[in-house]
């Protein structure tokens, strides 16, 4: 049995009022995502000239044509529509109910009855709009793009940034180009003002410096001089910060001779031509999976390096006996060793003088030099029954004197520094001098592997925002360069 | 006869039903419906209400309006499952030889009142679970039909807990209606008191068979559902289970269990009843909203939580159904999608 012609008919009806209010609702938003492009038509006005107007408005009446061809083109199920006339009339789920039955084989006889009820019912009514119109979310901003887009029609062009890099002439040059140029006059007027604006923040600062009155002279020795009184002051509250703490870096300046000699080639260094052919054969690798011929050829280079000054030479036979004898990790251990030596014979030639000549003498004075010039033993730093224990020692006091601070002198355990490469500038500090291959420090190259697998694992494993893991995996790149 | 004259009878067959009945319970107009529904449905019903409010009076009245057995059981604590399931007896027969014979108890009735029936112990409650079920008892390895049709209608009393056992959720689950008895209006107070305080004798006719109500049970199990509408009701039960994806917050807060499968049967089949009363041949949304409260508030069980808050049932099930309706309407606008 089919459905009575009344139930289809009403469904018919229903579908239609459905697709014409999606037809007004998909138009309306057409409409409005179109006249945001048309906007920024308008406002290029100028360049386009009275091509924008006619643009604009084709952009709109064709979003509204696509809005409205979706909404015509979206489909309403019959089901869907009968349950809306339901809603609408008041038919209790009638005509759904007797559509869907209708064509079902396992109707049941009150099914017949159920089609002649509603279709009874559904002759009785009066046609009528059910469906209510909806008004999309976009219509509340439409003013606001139809507003801009009105002003900007009645408006005249707006002018646009020049291209062209600032005009730095002066002003009777600028005069006489005018008078050789007289076809340009107007756009020539707007210039001064679009010029100003365009002035990259360097010309304020060299106008402040002009007008604070300073001399070269006075500011070439007082660099913070310079930005005291300008307005860069609140401009620029990190720097004013950096000048006041007399950063570190700033004394490093002074420091002419600690400073790396950044124009060197990279591959004048010995020792990072080799730390860096040791890092690419470990690669986060264990000893035992490294390659040993490799790590022959670079102990094989490394002691080369040796019989030119470097006083290694001893640990990298020790390796090469390890590693004949198949302990590659004792002789991983002994190329360590032997990297460390070349840095510290590397920085005590970089360090100029030297770490014990020179301004060594200058700088050490009397106590150091009762410690031999080379910080002492170690012993010599507490004496006998000093030190922390209360009641020890020569006080009277319970907890005893204070004890002594290891007099660490640039000598011991300096610092040293090297310009970082990367978007920012920036500086990274080492320990250098007798501190600094400390024996309590783990080798480089055994942890600098290990740490970055870790790194490895932990930002898979664990909830790093995507977006950080180039940035832990360059800072890791950046410590595999050291 | 016709499916549409099939109709019209039950209709009215429904409809002198309720006079009779109401000949004597005054007002307690949607309780008589809800029984006559949970009667025609095939189901059972727990009435429940302090006492006083004339729900032993409905039953008995309805017993009285039907050409059906009655047959009331009073639950006491010391009620045991024989005596309401029957027993075998020793009997002499002519010869003088004995035998057992099966004493066949108050279960085997059309309509069955069990009065009180959280004052039994639990074991004689469960002693019930299987002829609601079933229809059928077993003694002795023997299983015995019930009557057809039988219709269990117990009442019980929410105020005194003293000396009662309440029901397990086995038991509740088998009622397929839970009707709440509640305190007459003045207006219905005032026509008891002149109804039941004057000589006159109300005379209860017996207006129905057994046969046409098990001929009803058939013809309302071909009302036609829509799918939309059995989707409705499978939404109001599975809204009712916290563990849900889609249950909404007042469920989650507050209910422990949810209805079981039986809650939807029971929701489907009492609209159905009830839009055949009302001459509909199918089953609408609003017959599944009007049969939700009645068809889950036994089956819905609160958490600590909805206890400690004195969380009504009825409201919660409200609730669940205006947050599936407006769910569903917002899915199903055919404009929006």
């Amino acid at each position: 049995m089919t459905p009575d012609a009344a139930l289809d008919r009403l469904v018919r009806r229903v579908g239609a009022q459905v697709r014409r209010r999606r037809v007004e609702y998909h138009a309306l938003r057409g409409f409005f995502w179109a006249s945001l492009p048309a906007v920024a038509l308008l406002a290029l006005k100028g360049p386009l000239g009275p091509r924008a107007l006619p643009a604009a408005a084709a952009l709109l009446i064709a979003g509204v044509l696509l809005g409205a061809a979706w909404g015509a083109l979206k489909k309403t199920s019959r089901a869907d529509a009968a349950r809306l006339a339901d809603r609408a009339f008041g038919l209790e789920d009638r005509v759904a109910t007797a559509l869907e039955w209708a064509e079902r084989p396992d109707r049941t006889p009150l099914v017949d009855s159920l089609v002649a009820d509603a279709t009874a019912r559904v002759e009785r009514l009066e046609p009528r709009h059910i469906v209510r119109r909806i008004l999309p979310r976009e219509t509340r901003f439409l003013p606001g793009p139809l507003v801009v887009a009105l002003a900007l029609t009645l408006a005249p062009a707006l002018p646009l940034p020049s291209p062209r890099l600032p005009d730095f002439m002066g002003s009777s040059q600028e005069e006489d180009k005018d008078k050789s140029t007289g076809s340009g006059l107007l756009e020539e007027r707007s210039k001064p003002e679009a010029r100003e604006r365009l002035r990259p923040p360097a010309f304020e600062e060299r106008e402040f410096q002009a007008r604070s009155g300073a001399s070269t002279a006075s500011t070439a020795g007082d660099l913070s001089a310079v930005f005291k009184d300008t307005s860069l002051s609140s401009q620029r509250p990190d720097f004013n910060s950096f000048l006041k703490r007399g950063d570190e870096r700033l004394k490093l300046l002074e420091q002419v001779d600690r400073l790396p000699d950044l124009a060197s080639d990279f591959t004048a260094s010995q020792y990072k031509m080799v730390f860096r052919k040791s890092k690419a054969l470990s690669g986060g690798l264990r000893p035992d999976q490294i390659s040993p011929q490799k790590l022959k050829e670079l102990l094989e280079e490394m002691e080369r390096l040796g019989r030119k000054g470097g006083n290694w030479s001893g640990d990298v036979g020790e390796g090469m006996e390890a590693l004949e004898g198949g302990q590659t990790d004792k002789a991983m251990e002994a190329m360590q060793k032997a990297l460390d030596k070349m840095r510290a014979q590397e920085e005590a030639q970089r360090s100029g003088k030297g770490l014990r000549g020179g301004r060594d003498s200058e700088r050490g004075g009397g106590s150091r030099d009762r410690r031999g010039g080379e910080g002492g033993g170690e012993g010599e730093d507490f004496g006998e029954g000093e030190g922390l224990l209360p009641g020890k020692g020569k006080s009277g006091s319970p907890k005893g004197e204070a004890s002594r601070r290891l007099s660490a002198t640039p000598y011991d355990v300096g610092v040293e520094g090297e310009s970082r490469r990367g978007r920012k500038d920036g500086y990274d500090t080492n320990m250098t001098g007798r501190g600094g291959p400390m024996a309590s420090r783990l080798h480089y190259l055994g942890v600098i592997g290990q740490y970055r697998k870790l790194m490895e694992d932990a930002i898979t494993r664990e909830a790093v925002p995507r977006d950080y893991h180039s940035q832990i995996k360059d800072y890791f790149q950046a410590l595999d360069e050291r | 006869m016709t499916d549409d004259g099939r109709v019209r009878e039950f209709v009215t067959a429904f409809e002198t039903l309720r006079a009779e009945v109401e000949k004597v319970i005054v007002g307690h107009r949607e309780i008589i419906n809800h029984v006559l529904i949970g009667m025609f449905a095939g189901g059972h019903v727990l009435l429940e209400g302090v006492p006083g409010l004339g729900k032993t009076l409905l039953v008995k009245t309805l017993s009285e309006s039907l050409e059906l057995s009655f047959a009331r059981i009073q639950f006491t604590p010391d009620l045991m499952p024989a005596d309401i399931i029957g027993t075998n007896i020793i009997v002499e027969d002519a010869d003088g030889r004995k035998h057992f014979q099966f004493q066949q108890g108050p279960l085997f009735a059309h309509i069955v009142l069990a009065d009180e029936i959280n004052r039994a112990t639990p074991k004689t409650q469960s002693a019930l679970l299987e002829g609601m079920q079933e229809a059928s008892v077993t003694v002795g390895g023997v299983s015995r039909p019930l009557p057809a049709p039988f219709f269990v209608l117990a009442t019980q009393n929410p105020i005194e807990m003293e000396g009662t056992y309440p029901l397990p959720e086995a038991q509740l689950d088998r009622f397929l209606l839970k009707l709440r008895v509640r305190y007459p209006a003045i207006e219905e107070l005032n026509a008891i008191i002149d109804r039941t305080t004057q000589s006159r004798q109300v005379v209860v006719d017996r207006v129905m068979s057994g046969a046409k109500v098990l001929a009803y049970r058939e013809l309302i199990r071909e009302v036609p559902v829509a799918v939309h509408v059995r989707d409705f009701a499978s939404g109001i039960v599975m809204a009712t289970h916290p563990q849900w994806a889609d249950a909404p917050d007042v469920t989650r807060r507050f209910v422990r269990y949810g209805a079981s499968p039986r809650g939807a049967q029971a929701l489907i089949l009492g609209a159905k009843v009830r839009a055949l009363a009302e001459g509909r041949y199918n089953v609408s949304l609003d017959d599944l909203k009007a049969l939700a409260a009645p068809a889950l508030r036994h089956r819905v069980i609160l958490n600590f939580e909805g206890e400690a808050e004195g969380i009504d049932v009825d409201t919660l099930v409200s609730q669940i159904i205006e947050n599936v309706e407006t769910s569903t309407a917002q899915s199903r606008e055919p404009f929006v999608r």
